[in-house]
This record gives C-alpha cells, structure tokens and sequence, in this order.
C-alpha cells in the first residue's frame, strides 16, 4: 500500500520513533527509547505524542534490547512502563489492541522490569478471533501484530501462526501484489519463525523486494529489518 | 483496567491510539506487469507465485 499523506501528530512520532529503531537495528548501535521521545526535562516529562507513539508501536519499542538479549535503560523501561499505563486497552478494544497491551507488559517482565512495582500482569487473551479467521484476514491480523513475532515467542497468536503457514505465506503473497508492503513485511517476519513455508515462496526475495518497494516508509522498514536479523540469528 | 490519572499530559486520544493500533486493511492496488516483471528477475524461483495471474480465457 502506498503510504497516505495524511500526518497527524501520532502518526509523525510513530514515523520518528521508528525511525530511530531501525537506524539502531541497521547500524547495531544504542537506542535509547527515553532520549526518543522524552521532553527536555526527562523521562517524566514524555509529551503525549510520543508517549502515544510507544504504545502504538508496541513491544517493538524496545525491539533492539529483546534481540540484542540485554537490559534496557531504566529510563528507557520507565518510558515504556509509562506507555503501557497511561493507554490501557479501552472499553471494548480490539483484539489486536488488547494483544499489543499484553505484550507490552509481556516485554517489560522479560526485560526484568516489575510491572508498576509489582508483578501483575494481565491473563494472555484469547486468540478464538483468529482460529477460523480466513487467510486472508488472517494475515492482516498477524501483520498488526507483529511484534509478536520474536524468537522464542510462545502465546496463542503465535500458535496460530504456526499452525497456518501456508496460509502466512499466501497472505504475504498477496499483500506484495497489493503494494500493501507493511502488511507483507509484517507477514514476512512472522513467516521467518515459522516451520513448513513452502520453499517456493522466495520469501528472503520477498523481502528484499517489500524493502525496496515500500522501505521508505520506517515502519516498513522496522519489519523488514527484524525479520532479516531473526533470519539470520544474529545477536544485533 | 488501570488509573492513568497520575501520568503526563493525554493531548492524544485514547480512540485515536485504540484506531493505531487496529487499523483497518486499506484497499489495494494490483501491481502492474512490468513491476511483477521486475520481482520475477530477481530470483526465478518466485516466478510461480508471484508472477502475474494467468489471463482467464475470454467468453464467447
């Protein structure tokens, strides 16, 4: 999909902080969440926009650390403990919104940080949504929550995913050919953990191709790039 | 679900990161031949599947 010239301010500190998280997974160098989006003051002092900015992006806001296997900054985990309080999933939220949430809190119990000083931590949800879901919808679905898709993953979105391959991969097919390059990268790093894609797939080509095509755009990028460093197993 | 009372200023929307966050597929747009082309150069063995579509034979 080409990208929209619509820009808000959400959507321009989802831009630049992505940005910067793929600038840290190219170059292998340090990020630090807090000096991304904080105000001049400090981490306490995070401006809605890129407060905001965080929880939309997820885990992957701390994606460098998850691969990288090592500790985040304290300022960097308060700012994104602080993203997950500050947007809990609203009433009636998506799937993908409660999902997003729960990984979040996920990632920061991993990191070794205590949720809000202790260790509360929301009941993985369920993933029935999915479970008939047409591939299709299916691939749409994985793509919005791709950071999910990280070495070692175990939840039930993932499970699905693994059971569907094949239909992970026609999905993937299918977004390239609809130039809707985020969900093909999104499909394409979720394909890279996952047994049984068909070989036919071409799917390092693939993404070499969503790459050049649909780069531009970080959050594009941003999966491309963990795709790549999960493909080759290398510590960034 | 928790107090967010204690934390920075929300000049975003609650909706408006809740709709980030499930954003709806947007329409798409077929690639042309000379872009499905292009991809199929680049690694034969992805011709098979992402090579255009084989033209249905016309009606009549």
């Amino acid at each position: 999909m080409e990208r929209s010239g619509t820009s808000t301010p959400l959507a321009d500190a989802v831009q630049g902080l992505t940005l910067e998280l793929v600038s840290a997974l190219r170059s292998g160098g340090p990020f630090r969440l807090a000096g991304s989006v904080t105000g001049a003051d400090g981490p306490d002092t995070t401006d809605g926009p890129g407060l905001a900015a965080v929880r939309v992006v997820g885990a992957d806001a701390v994606l460098p650390s998850v691969l990288r296997r090592t500790s985040p900054d304290p300022d960097d985990l308060a700012v994104f403990s602080r993203a997950v309080h500050a947007y809990p999933p609203a009433e009636n939220a998506s799937p993908a919104s409660v999902w997003s949430h729960w990984a979040m809190q996920r990632t920061l119990l991993r990191l070794g940080a205590s949720f809000d000083g202790t260790s509360r931590h929301e009941a993985e949800p369920r993933a029935t949504w999915l479970d008939d879901a047409p591939w299709q919808s299916l691939t749409h679905q994985l793509a919005v929550l791709a950071p999910l898709a990280t070495p070692g993953a175990d939840c039930a979105v993932a499970r699905v995913a693994r059971g569907r391959p094949v239909d992970v991969a026609r999905g993937f097919v299918r977004a390239v050919r609809r130039r809707d390059w985020l969900q093909a990268a999104g499909a394409g790093r979720w394909l890279v953990l996952l047994d049984g894609v068909p070989e036919t797939l071409g799917l390092l080509t693939g993404l070499e191709f969503v790459a050049q095509m649909g780069g531009d755009d970080p959050r594009v990028a941003l999966q491309v790039e963990a795709a790549r460093l999960m493909r080759a197993g290398v510590l960034v | 679900m928790y107090s967010t009372e204690f934390l920075t200023d929300q000049s975003i929307d609650i909706q408006e990161v809740e709709a980030a966050l499930d954003p709806i597929e947007a329409d798409g747009s077929y690639r042309d031949s000379r872009q499905c082309a292009a991809l199929a150069l680049l690694d034969a063995k992805t011709q098979l599947l992402l090579s255009p579509p084989t033209p249905r034979p016309k009606k009549g």
